[in-house]
């Protein structure tokens, strides 16, 4: 064929006139790279195929580029999959909008292989080209590949179908609209599940674009073959097309056609489509609530929370707070309650995280009073949890407990679980404890927090694992912004400076992190006299490692000396005599670090 | 190049590695160039300072390496020893032994990467490194570079002339620390001779020397690292290369301890890790850590079927 022969030098005068021989010969490098045996070769020129239309100009795209890319459908599918990408970002370089036609042939092909993310991918380019197709073009072009597709043989064609309807219905003839509602239905019967797949997942969409009247004449019969389908993974997809058809309905039409399908999705007997439902139940119910009693709605969400699948008491778990807000306070503890309690014990880890993650959501709705009844024993319980995440997901939610029943109440009940949980052997437990303190200090007040929590903030600092001992050293400074430096100097300085005679230089090393952290919330007083003399006293240090940070501290505290007009003589007199000690160090680390702090300060 | 651009480059390799992205391929190229030159001039039997932190296996486990120093703290801050096993069955071979590999270039004197059995070309076609490579840069250069580095990494290492750490254990034909001092080391792991032993032996139960079911150097009684001990003066043998579940095991009366630090190995095990961090008084404390958290993995809460184990 001509594309084949074709020559980057042929002189085409839809070709860019600027472009010289130089431009023009690596575009004629990339079009033998299309044919290369070399498959990463073929990936990268099908990567740059909107260079090689640019050059090409139009009319030769349209006449030999595309055309050729119609042979190369026997390609590997990596090449297919990036043709079919390409395709759908190339309707100005065939020309625009008026001749966009010309790329179905090819994503038509695509569209029918046997590998999905080629297809999938195709059946997107397909539905991003038509948007600018014609009226004219989507009936003279569009509509017969959409019949050659739904007439296909072999269900690959026929999956992509379904996927092409909702782009061209709103657009062509009301007699094609006739016929295109009449081939979706042949797609909700097909005999394999693939497309009946397919055609569930894409009735949404197509739903979206139908007239009101068709709603309830096309949709419903639609949606009622889909919803009772032998194969569970065709039901389970009919679920999201329920909400849409829903949305288009009048209320009286919901409760006429579609109460019925809810209750047997409810209650279908695959999980995984109990699954779909418990995952969406509060969204469904505001739908569906005004055509059925509020014992019913109660009834099948309890159901769900005792179904005898984890997947779906996990997915109902989510919906406890935005159901308990739906059906009201006292139905709840009257009717849900003693359910959720059997929560707290549920045999599958996953459904307790789930569950620990939610309760919480609760609080609100229940006031102060009902909270302290009903949900901190089950918070209790979820503290003691044998698994880490479930105590995880309890202790990060707490702070909407606090809003409602107050800390005072919460440290009382909780406090003691906490303390035991600051020192719970995974060290993510113990971090999600660190993080809540700076809270619970804002509101614990420093008398009783000095009584409950000190000691243990300080302890954080000697935890075996570095990134306790990093947040320790962050929340020390937390607290001091929150109590104020006198409370700082008297109580957590000292104890810090302690740490700075550690044996171990891990230890000695979280000093100067400590020291380095809490230094922006401090006065120049407590600069010059506490941490100043501790990190010279470093300077010396057997070990390399504590010399460098020493260096590396100073470079952090230059900065905040500068400001200060008590530190700023305090750089020339201490600061720099600390680093040209260092810079001569043995060390090359040490020697480094003193040179950049070094001209940090001379900056 | 001049040093304070070395270093610039070599920041800012380590900062783009730490987010699991891979280096370009020219750049691992001048990576390898230069930890040639560092790694040329160390002994057979590095000598190492206290404090220092010992690792074991890693094997591609990128975001547990990651762990690992959130649980021992980063580099240079803290030291290190690793002893090999950086490559094959994870995910990120690739990104694991290139972060390594940079730091040791940045900071020599502060981490020390041993030689393991998978730092050789033979096993890394085997086990999944190469293919890794392959997938990664679409070529094996990238493999090669590597490859041809790791005859240039130690065989063991000795803390304070008192620990020998190494991948494997001992071999019938090395008695003392001297021997291993003399071996030609810049070659592939061969199949049999003391390179080979060092880098694939295991300590067991009986005495004396046996035939290894892995097919390659020996299994050793606790009679031979107590003898190789008193001869070389040593208190301890720390070494890796075989799973333990709890991260770390002591065998042979002390003489012995296994430190294995990739957890949940192969990512379906069910082992702790752990780290061994002696300071600078030679005390010794073992960390045992958790994988990482996956996030945005899916949770599997159905469990695999113990046939597929």
């Amino acid at each position: 064929m001509a594309f084949v022969a074709y020559s980057a030098y042929g002189g085409d005068t839809a070709m860019n006139p600027e472009m010289t021989e130089n431009t023009l010969y690596p575009i004629a490098v990339l079009i033998d790279e299309l044919k290369h045996d070399d498959l990463s070769l073929r990936l990268n020129a099908i990567r740059r195929l909107s260079t090689i239309a640019q050059a090409l100009g139009p009319e030769r795209t349209r006449s030999e580029l595309i055309p050729f890319l119609d042979e190369s459908i026997e390609d590997e599918d990596e090449i297919l999959l990036a043709i079919a990408e390409e395709l759908g970002d190339f309707v100005e370089y065939v020309g625009g909008p008026e001749q966009a036609h010309v790329l179905l042939r090819p994503l038509e092909n695509l569209a029918s292989v046997e590998e999905t993310v080629v297809r999938d991918k195709a059946v997107a380019s397909i539905n991003k080209v038509s948007e600018g197709l014609t009226e004219t073009a989507l009936e003279t072009y569009f509509v017969p590949m959409l019949k050659r597709l739904h007439g296909a043989d072999w269900f690959t064609s026929r999956s992509s179908a379904a996927c092409l309807f909702a782009v061209a219905y709103p657009r062509v003839s009301a007699a094609l609209q006739e016929e295109m509602r009449q081939a979706y239905g042949q797609l909700c019967q097909d005999t394999t599940p693939m497309v009946r797949r397919a055609a569930a997942t894409r009735l949404s969409e197509f739903v979206k674009v139908l007239q009101p009247e068709h709603v309830v004449s096309v949709a419903i019969p639609y949606f009622n073959y889909l919803s009772v389908d032998d194969q569970d993974s065709v039901r389970l997809l009919t679920v999201e097309s329920l909400m849409t058809i829903a949305k288009a309905l009048t209320t009286e039409e919901v409760g006429q056609y579609l109460v019925e399908s809810f209750r047997s999705l409810c209650m279908d007997k695959s999980w995984r489509v109990r699954y779909m439902v418990a995952e969406k139940f509060v969204e469904l119910t505001k739908v569906m609530a005004p055509h059925m009693s509020k014992e019913e709605v109660i009834t099948i969400f309890t159901n769900l929370i005792k179904d005898v699948e984890a997947e779906v008491r996990t997915a109902i778990c989510s919906q406890i707070p935005g159901f308990g807000e739906l059906v009201g306070r006292d139905d709840v503890l009257e009717k849900i309650y003693p359910c959720l309690k059997e929560l707290v014990s549920d045999p599958s880890q996953p459904v307790r995280s789930a569950f620990a993650s939610h309760i919480s959501g609760l609080a609100s709705l229940f006031g102060k009073e009902a909270t302290h009844q009903y949900l901190l024993p089950l918070f209790l319980r979820l503290l003691k949890d044998d698994f880490p995440e479930v105590r995880l997901n309890i202790i990060s939610k707490l702070d909407k407990v606090n809003g409602v029943i107050g800390i005072e109440l919460l440290s009382e009940q909780l406090l003691p679980a906490i303390m035991e949980l600051a020192e719970d052997k995974q060290w993510r437990v113990r971090l999600a404890i660190i993080e809540y303190i700076p809270l619970l200090a804002t509101q614990l007040g420093r008398d009783f927090f000095d009584e409950q929590l000190t000691h243990l903030c300080m302890s954080w600092l000697g935890d075996r694992v570095y990134s306790i001992r990093e947040a320790a050293t962050h929340n020390l400074k937390n607290l001091t912004d929150v109590f104020g430096v006198d409370w700082a100097k008297a109580t957590i300085i000292p104890k810090i400076l302690g740490l700075s005679n550690h044996p171990n230089y891990l230890y000695r090393m979280t000093t100067i992190f400590a020291l380095t952290t809490i230094a922006p919330s401090v006065t120049p007083e407590v600069i010059q006299s506490s941490i100043l003399p501790t990190l010279e006293g470093l300077v010396t240090d057997e070990i390399p490692n504590i010399r460098f940070n020493v260096a590396k501290s100073l470079q952090v505290l230059a900065p905040i000396m500068k400001q200060s007009t008590e530190l700023q003589p305090l750089l020339e007199s201490q600061v720099m005599p600390m680093l040209t000690k260092l810079s001569q160090d043995p060390d090359q680390d040490v020697q480094f670090y003193a040179q950049c702090a070094t001209q940090a300060i001379q900056a | 190049m001049d040093i304070s651009s070395d270093i610039a480059t070599l920041d800012s390799w380590i900062q783009h590695l730490s987010d699991c992205k891979q280096l370009p391929e020219q750049d691992v190229k001048k990576l390898c160039d230069k930890a040639k030159e560092v790694l040329m001039k160390e002994s057979n039997v590095q000598p190492v300072r206290c404090p220092v932190t010992v690792c074991g296996d890693i094997h591609g486990q990128f975001h547990d390496l990651v762990e690992l120093f959130k649980i021992g703290g980063n580099s240079p801050d803290t030291n290190y020893l690793f002893m090999g096993d950086y490559v094959d069955r994870g995910y990120y071979s690739v990104e694991t032994v290139t972060l390594l590999v940079a730091m040791k270039v940045r900071y020599k004197d502060r981490i020390t990467i041993l030689r393991g059995n998978h730092e050789s070309r033979q096993i890394t076609q085997v086990y999944g490194f190469y293919d890794e490579c392959l997938r990664k840069y679409g070529n094996a250069e990238v493999w090669k570079c590597f490859t041809d580095l790791f005859d240039y990494l130690p065989l063991t290492a000795l803390i304070e002339t008192q620990i020998f750490c190494l991948h494997g254990g001992l071999s019938p034909s090395v008695d003392t620390l001297d021997q291993i001092r003399t071996l030609d080391r810049m070659q592939e792991v061969p199949h049999e001779g003391p390179m080979c032993d060092l880098l694939w032996s295991d300590p067991d139960d009986r005495m004396g020397w046996g035939i290894s079911p892995r097919g390659a150097g020996y299994t050793f009684g606790q009679d031979i690292s107590e003898a190789f001990n008193q001869t070389n003066g040593l208190t301890l043998i720390a070494r890796a290369h075989q799973l333990v579940m709890e991260g770390y095991n002591w065998s042979q009366d002390k003489n012995v301890v296994t430190i294995f630090s990739a957890p949940n190995y192969c990512y379906r095990c069910g082992n702790q890790a752990a780290i061994m961090e002696l300071d600078e008084h030679m005390k010794y404390t073992f960390l045992p850590f958790d994988p990482a958290p996956r996030r945005g993995e899916p949770h599997v809460t159905r469990r695999t079927p113990d046939y597929f184990l």
